[in-house]
């Protein structure tokens, strides 16, 4: 084996003597540059990487800088206050924002003055929500439900004198509400007590023709998507819409509806607990909209606890008076019989009795034994 | 303005000449000698403050010129104290930086005659030992039975277990590949002991992924005996899993 001082196979061999060793004067007739390879770090660095710099303090420094700078900046960076005005609370939080088919928890500071009250990112040294506190008609505390589904989270609803809804969350929601009651109270501003809440759409509802008007609505509705190429079918979160004409279900992340059916289509409606897979074993109460769809029947599932009864009430108040004079013919003999009885008795001529019913019959006997 | 310029200094060498070597010192300076007895400090003129850039490549070609004089000089003078980058001999008041120098080399004269005597016909080379991993690991495990016995039982375990006995393989791997380490660094250590005058052990460095630096030495042989070492680092070089990176021959950076 031959050694070999290729130029650029060595340079680093070469930077570690000629910067680190060599002769070492221990007089003070040398110009002393504070640690010889002071110069050379930075090519060392990008030769050898942050080892390196970290060995020869370069990190250090530079985390000074960094922290300097953090520092400059963090002051500079609250938000633009005027004359007389003064922070009286700063607390962590955001503010949910809702424009086209932009919605979303926007968070900041807020910063309580004794004049407004303000969002501030301090990124970009933006104020994304701001309220004088002379404006401010009513604040309402509410729980809502969490991504997390255990979790509850504190919601502050604001509403302005023009009957305008914010909603506001915090990381003390609590702490941020009291503030600013103080404050208006030492203003000698007085809030309205008991409020009524005004509407508030977290989901635009863009999806409406015209002269269409949403007749019931209720809290996060699941869908089973049904399944389509490689997809199987789902359940996907969203929520569920009555208007005077259709059915609809809106679909919470891709923010379109992903399913509406004509009211005058549907056909029956029922609710049956069982289980909808995840990883609970858990029976859910699952409604089943039946509707006509392409002259065939098509049957959608909506699950959403509590609720589902209230949906199968409202439903079954739209449809019920139809379903009786419904006809359809028994898929077996052909005999014409009222659709609901054939859906719930089966056929009386021939005996003919749906899959549905058939399953639901099954369980029934096995369940009695 | 004599008396505010400095010298920058570049290696001692054994000579009482003074000579000039040409313009090949830092930024094209002219490189000479000043002697006292027969000791000669290689310098250049320069302002007495240290040579500083941001640019990379400004500082790379100093580094060059800085070896570049001090392999002319240890050519021509056959031994040399190789300075760091920088050294700069200053002036003071009513003093010269010359003079500054002479006074320094009379000080140290004892002591830079015995090093340039310790040195004289040597050169530093550079070893550096280094192994993949992955290549040991794989050879751990069909040598070592208990490592062995591990690795055919996970083939035979369901997912979850599986993934256990990983874990105690890898940390079992990891303890026999320090002590593997251990021994190879004092196996290697003895050999190269015996090709070269001195050795000292630097600290490893970080290499690419699949590399791992085992040894970092510099060792001081005469040039004849450069071929020696070759052969028994080539033997070393050889074995599946290790590469040897041999650089020199050096100026004795390392032992001065």
């Amino acid at each position: 084996m031959e050694p070999s001082r290729d130029t650029h196979a060595t340079l680093v061999d070469l930077l570690d003597r000629i910067l680190d060793k060599g002769l070492v004067i221990n007089a003070d007739i040398i110009i002393s540059v504070a640690g010889i390879p002071l110069l050379g770090v930075n090519l060392r660095a990008a030769l050898a990487g942050m080892e390196t710099m970290l060995k020869y303090g370069v990190m250090q420094a530079w985390d000074e800088k960094t922290r300097a700078w953090e520092r400059e900046h963090w002051k500079k960076n609250i938000p633009p206050l005027v004359e007389g005005e003064e922070i009286a609370l700063k607390i962590y939080g955001s503010y949910y924002y809702s424009k086209g088919i932009y919605n979303a928890w926007k968070p900041g500071y807020f910063y309580l003055t004794n004049k407004r009250l303000i969002l501030h990112r301090q990124d970009f040294n933006e104020i994304t929500f701001q309220i004088p506190l002379e404006e401010i008609k009513a604040l309402v505390m509410r729980e809502e439900a969490h991504f997390v589904k255990e979790k509850k989270k504190q919601v502050l609803y604001l509403v302005d004198k023009q009957d305008r809804v914010y909603l506001l969350s915090a990381a003390e929601t609590n702490q941020l509400k009291d503030a600013i009651v103080q404050n208006l109270e030492t203003m000698r501003l007085s809030l309205e007590e008991s409020p009524i809440l005004p509407e508030f759409e977290k989901v635009p509802i863009d999806f409406l023709t015209e002269g269409e008007e949403v007749t019931h609505r209720g809290k996060k509705v699941w869908y089973l998507v049904p399944a389509s190429g490689i997809q199987k079918e789902t359940w996907m979160p969203g929520h569920l819409y009555l208007t005077d004409k259709r059915l609809c279900w809106w679909y919470d992340f891709e923010r379109k509806l992903y399913f509406d059916v004509p009211v005058n289509r549907i056909v029956s409606v029922n609710t049956e607990m069982r289980k909808t897979g995840g990883l609970t074993s858990k029976k859910e109460k699952v409604l089943d909209v039946a509707y006509r769809f392409n002259s065939a029947k098509t049957i959608a599932s909506f699950s959403g606890g509590e609720q589902i009864d209230e949906w199968a009430e409202v439903l079954n108040r739209f449809v019920s008076g139809k379903i009786s004079e419904e006809t359809e013919t028994c898929p077996q003999c052909g005999k014409p019989a009222s659709e609901k009885e054939l859906l719930e008795e089966g056929c009386q001529s021939c005996g003919w009795v749906s899959p549905r019913l058939k399953k639901k019959l099954a369980k029934a006997a096995l369940s009695a034994e | 303005m004599e008396s505010i310029e400095a010298r920058y200094l570049y290696c001692i060498v054994k000579g009482n000449e003074e000579i000039t070597l040409g313009n090949i010192g830092i930024e094209g300076s002219r490189v000479y000698t000043i002697s006292y007895e027969d000791l000669c400090a290689v310098v250049h003129n320069c302002p007495p403050e240290p040579y500083k850039s941001e640019d990379n490549e400004v500082v790379k070609k100093w580094v060059m010129a800085h070896q570049k004089v001090i392999d002319t000089a240890w050519e021509k003078f056959g031994t040399v104290l190789p300075l760091g980058f920088d050294t700069i001999i200053k002036g003071e008041e009513g003093i010269a930086p010359d003079e500054n120098m002479k006074k320094w080399l009379k000080d140290d004269y004892e002591n830079l005659r015995q090093k340039l005597s310790k040195l004289k016909d040597r050169a530093e080379f550079g070893v550096q030992i280094s192994w993949d991993p992955k290549i040991i690991s794989e050879g751990l495990i069909e040598t070592n039975p208990e490592l062995k016995k591990l690795s055919e039982e996970i083939k035979s375990k369901p997912k979850g277990l599986a993934y256990m006995y990983k874990q105690k393989l890898e940390n079992l791997l990891k303890k026999e590949i320090e002590k593997e380490a251990d021994r190879y660094f004092k196996d290697f250590y003895e050999k190269i002991k015996k090709c070269v005058d001195e050795i000292k052990v630097e600290k490893t460095k970080k290499l690419e992924e699949n590399k791992q630096m085992l040894m970092n030495l510099a060792c001081l042989l005469s040039k004849e005996k450069s071929k020696i070492l070759g052969e028994e680092l080539e033997k070393i070089n050889n074995i599946k899993g290790f590469f040897v990176r041999f650089t020199g021959p050096w100026p004795p950076y390392s032992f001065v």
